[in-house]
């Protein structure tokens, strides 16, 4: 069932009763379980929120705790399985999903009782109609029975023949709509934000959530999850609340509170906390349109820099190192250079957060930085750990685990890059015909980095950007890319997890991989583990590997 | 349970483990009369008793309990509360690295006043000087430390000032956390924390 | 030199501190009654003679009677210091001690511990109209009725009021009273975050 007013039918239904939480580890989920946390806490609502990775964590989760409450919520996870099927929830047990993943599973939506959505639908996602996908069969069962019973002579009944064709016609038809429907799977609108919109109308907002509610949002900036005009519809409504929350001075608020500004902010990668050269080397956009792992690309940059008289020792150093003034007027200098670079797109409207007199922290940086905590470099951190050192570096008061996220995140982004380097210096990434193909070797000692989903899908990007802006034809730009890497951090040996995203030239974030591969496992019995709830990374048995792939292709061309 | 007999405290205490290792300090004696039979507590020696003129060092408890009225022994100061280093610490207090000298300082110098006959007063005198002009630096030790400088702080002082300065440390580490306002914070307690690190490394 | 035995097991309690408590040393302490014993029948001997006039025993009775005062304070202060901690233990570890810990207490101090348990509770049962009030609890002015607290190990099943339970796993958060869930956070199993 979808809920249109969370007020009434969510947060006054569970008021004064236990809730259970199941949050999926992203930074979305996160956030947005952030936010109900401290709404929660205000009313004290008792809750016990658990994280969960994949579908089977969801599944043996729900198990453990389904005695404990009558009410659960899903944060960005379940939505797009068949909830009642799957966990198989008592009677007076009531789920309630807000998940961003599109598209959400028919049963779930037009349930009529245990299942609620929470999450709004936008106007262009289509929803199949209730007629098309469910019809009575009741009507069918009584028609077979009478049917036996009859014999011969019902048989060939015209009324029958013709009931039975219209039957059969609708099962064909329910089955290439519920085709179209899943057959692309992308994003909606950040489930954090739709949690800070339930705390506004509770007149509970305020900037700490407010701040929550950004890097929700942000984070499908940065992984492009979700399309630009509802990227600039989000930023547009987070930018009134943000002036609504932030209008007074410096001067009448003490110093150490949360002060959130808008601006327009470079898309370089952790500017702040790196030099900048390597933040223009390790960040997506401009290393991609610069070329620069290649020497020409590295002297343009030099010329870049020379042009906005940048000295070069300084652009090497730590970003806080740089004289005050070139800091102050580096926006300005990129912006008007940026035409004739190629890089129109480097400046771009966000919001950063300062507090007393600690540096000013963007909220792409808390996105890359909670992005390497929930997949961190070490190994003895468990991926439950994982989830709580990123709320923990959201939390006011811990900076420690901010900047331990930001190290981290230097140091993946350098895996990535590195492993482009090695990609388009060797030539690996390989046209299959419908798509490209890229593969990580395995014993690369920077496999630890990619077996994990977000770092995985930073590198396909990167790298499919990378192979589009140096490779001749204009084909390239038009394909897909398929990437796999070992997954050394499974518990199985020899597994690796393949990762597909939509071609460059393409401005839809729409993603068909989810049900390819799940339809190319199928044909050919693969030991695939289609776990993770962002469908476009599965987990497959290295042996299969190939088969698979030999069927995705017939599959696609 | 402020007034625990067990407890460290600045008067000897019966129950006080401190009291019973400070009195357990050696001071030299000299025999005035004969002990029959106690030959076996002279290790250089050779007869059964021990002799009239026997110099020996006994424990501070036995010292004080034969030395007083019976007179028995007669005792003379241990080193380190005699002249050289009486004139030593009135130079300057602050500096002396008293762990070394001796690790129950205050407590020992209590115990052998009425040992020192003559020289009672000026060590009296002593003890109370010394600790004076040690007070100040170690009330500003403790309370502007961090917990990697601690252990080296503490080490040039004896027990008593150590005690002091533990409890200066706890005053602030209480004071910071109501600064911060997570005074109210539940935390385990002190002794399970202990008892789990032994139970894990004897584990791993 | 005398009384070197009593002196270890002062030693002994001096080394450990908080949360410890060294196994109860039978061993020592049986060696010290013995010590106390030769002198006591030594001086014995020596009194009758010095009773007869000989005055030439009086420095080894004293001697042999400081002593045996000092052994007695010696092993007084232990079983005292002893007994102080395994109080202070019922307030840090709750009514049940850990088995390593109960391990080290000899036959009397557990049930010493047994009884001092059962004053406390009747004590604490006392207090008040509605059915008493725990003492243990609340250590520090609580600012909330309810805390937030995170699940630092796997413990199963908690009951939390009337009829509710919670599944305490690792690295989950949850949202409890204050009063239900004192008791293990002062345990080391949740963690309150603030």
């Amino acid at each position: 069932m979808l809920v249109s007013d969370l007020r009434k039918e969510f947060y006054d239904v569970i008021k004064g009763k236990r809730i259970l939480v199941l949050v999926h580890s992203d930074i979305d989920g996160i956030c947005a379980s952030k936010i109900l946390q401290s709404l929660f806490r205000a009313d004290h609502i008792l809750y016990t929120v658990v994280p969960v990775k994949t579908r089977s964590d969801l599944v043996s989760a729900f198990e453990q705790h389904r005695e404990q409450a009558r009410y659960f919520l899903l944060l960005n996870c379940g939505g797009c399985l068949d909830l009642v099927d799957v966990l198989s929830p008592p009677e007076d047990v009531k789920i309630f999903v807000a998940d961003n993943h599109r598209p959400l599973d028919v049963c779930n939506i037009y349930n009529g009782d245990q299942v609620r959505i929470l999450s709004q639908l936008g106007e262009d996602e289509e929803v199949p109609a209730f007629e098309d996908v469910f019809r009575e069969e009741e009507s069918e069962d009584e028609d077979e029975d009478s049917d036996e019973e009859d014999g011969k002579r019902r048989r060939f009944d015209e009324e029958t023949l013709e009931r039975r064709r219209a039957r059969r016609q609708w099962h064909q038809q329910r089955h290439k709509i519920i085709f179209d429907y899943t057959q692309f799977s992308y994003y909606g609108s950040s489930t954090a934000m739709l949690m800070f919109d339930l705390a506004w109308k509770l007149s509970k907002d305020n900037n700490e959530l407010l701040w929550w509610a950004i890097v929700g949002v942000t984070e499908g900036q940065v992984f492009e999850r979700t399309e630009q005009d509802r990227c600039v519809l989000a930023t547009g409504t987070l930018q009134g609340h943000v002036s609504r929350l932030n209008h007074q001075t410096q001067d009448s608020q003490p110093l150490d509170c949360l002060r959130i500004t808008f601006e327009k902010e470079l898309k370089l990668a952790l500017y702040r906390h790196w030099s900048l050269v390597e933040s223009m080397r390790h960040s997506l956009y401009a290393s991609t349109t610069l070329k620069l792992w290649t020497l020409r690309g590295e002297k343009r940059l030099q010329e870049l820099l020379a042009e906005m008289g940048l000295p070069l020792v300084q652009c090497r150093q730590l970003y806080s190192g740089m004289d005050v003034n070139l800091r102050q007027d580096l926006r300005s200098l990129l912006e008007e250079k940026s035409e004739k670079y190629g890089l129109p797109d480097l400046l771009f409207p966000s919001f950063s957060a300062s507090r007393g007199f600690r540096i000013k922290v963007g909220s792409a940086d808390y996105v890359y930085s909670a992005a390497a905590l929930l997949e961190p470099p070490q190994k003895d951190i468990t991926p439950t750990a994982a989830a709580l050192d990123v709320a923990d570096c959201l939390a006011v008061g811990r900076e420690e685990v901010l900047e331990r996220g930001i190290e981290g995140s230097k140091q993946q982004l350098s895996a990535i890059y590195r492993q482009v380097q090695t990609f388009l210096d060797m030539n690996q990434v390989i046209s299959a015909g419908p798509f490209l193909y890229a593969t990580v070797i395995q014993g690369t000692p920077d496999a630890w980095f990619f077996s994990a989903p977000h770092c995985l899908t930073l590198l396909a990007r990167f790298t499919l950007r990378a192979h589009v802006s140096v490779s001749r034809g204009r084909k390239s730009g038009a394909l897909p890319l398929v990437l796999t890497s070992p997954d050394v951090r499974a518990a199985q040996p020899d597994t690796c997890l393949v990762c597909g995203i939509p071609p460059t030239s393409e401005d839809s974030r729409r993603n068909f991989f989810g049900k390819a591969f799940e339809q190319a496992a199928e044909k050919t019995a693969s030991r695939a583990e289609l776990e993770f709830f962002d469908t476009n990374i599965i987990r497959l048995s290295v042996d299969d590997r190939s088969k698979f792939f030999d069927a995705l292709i017939s599959l696609l061309s | 349970m402020s007034a625990a007999l067990h407890y460290p405290s600045y008067y000897p205490s019966y129950f006080s483990i401190e009291d019973i290792l400070a009195t357990n300090e050696k001071v030299p004696c000299k025999f005035e009369k004969t002990a029959c039979d106690l030959g076996f507590l002279d290790p250089s020696g050779g007869s059964k008793d021990l002799e009239v003129g026997t110099k020996l060092e006994l424990p501070c408890w036995l010292a004080r309990a034969l030395a007083s009225r019976r007179q028995i022994v007669s005792c003379q100061l241990p080193k380190t509360f005699r002249e050289r280093y009486r004139e030593i610490l009135k130079a300057d207090a602050a500096l002396v690295d008293l762990h070394t000298l001796s690790p129950h300082f205050y407590e020992l110098g209590q115990h052998l006043l009425p040992l020192a006959g003559p020289e009672g007063t000026t060590l009296g005198l002593l003890l109370v000087e010394t600790l004076r002009e040690r007070l100040r630096s170690i009330m500003d030790t403790s309370l502007n430390t961090t917990e990697d400088d601690a252990g080296t702080r503490q080490s040039k002082l004896d027990q008593l000032e150590r005690s002091l300065f533990l409890t200066g440390r706890k005053t602030f580490r209480d004071h910071q956390l109501w600064l911060s306002r997570r005074a109210h914070i539940v935390t385990t307690s002190y002794m399970v924390t202990q008892h789990n690190k032994r139970k894990f490394s004897e584990v791993s | 030199m005398l009384s070197e035995k009593a002196l270890e097991l002062i030693k002994e309690l001096d080394r450990s501190k908080d949360g410890k408590l060294p196994a109860f040393n039978e061993d020592i302490i049986r060696k010290v009654l013995e010590e106390m014993n030769t002198l006591f029948q030594q001086n014995q001997r020596d009194v009758g003679e010095a009773a007869a006039g000989e005055i030439r025993y009086f420095p080894s009775i004293h001697l042999r009677h400081a002593a045996l005062d000092r052994n007695k304070r010696c092993l007084l202060a232990y079983l005292y210091n002893r007994l102080e901690r395994i109080r202070a233990m019922r307030w840090e570890f709750g009514s049940i001690l850990p088995a390593d810990i109960r391990a080290n207490l000899c036959e009397p101090e557990t049930q010493w511990f047994n009884r001092y348990n059962k004053n406390l509770a009747s004590y604490m049962r006392s207090l008040g109209e509605a059915g008493g009030l725990d003492l243990t609890q609340d250590t520090k002015p609580p600012k909330n009725l309810y805390v937030e607290v995170r699940c630092l190990r796997d413990y199963g099943e908690w009951e939390v009021e009337e009829g509710d339970t919670v599944v305490l796993q690792k690295d989950t958060t949850h949202y409890l009273p204050l009063a239900a869930c004192h008791h293990l956070i002062r345990q080391g199993v949740l963690e309150q975050v603030e």
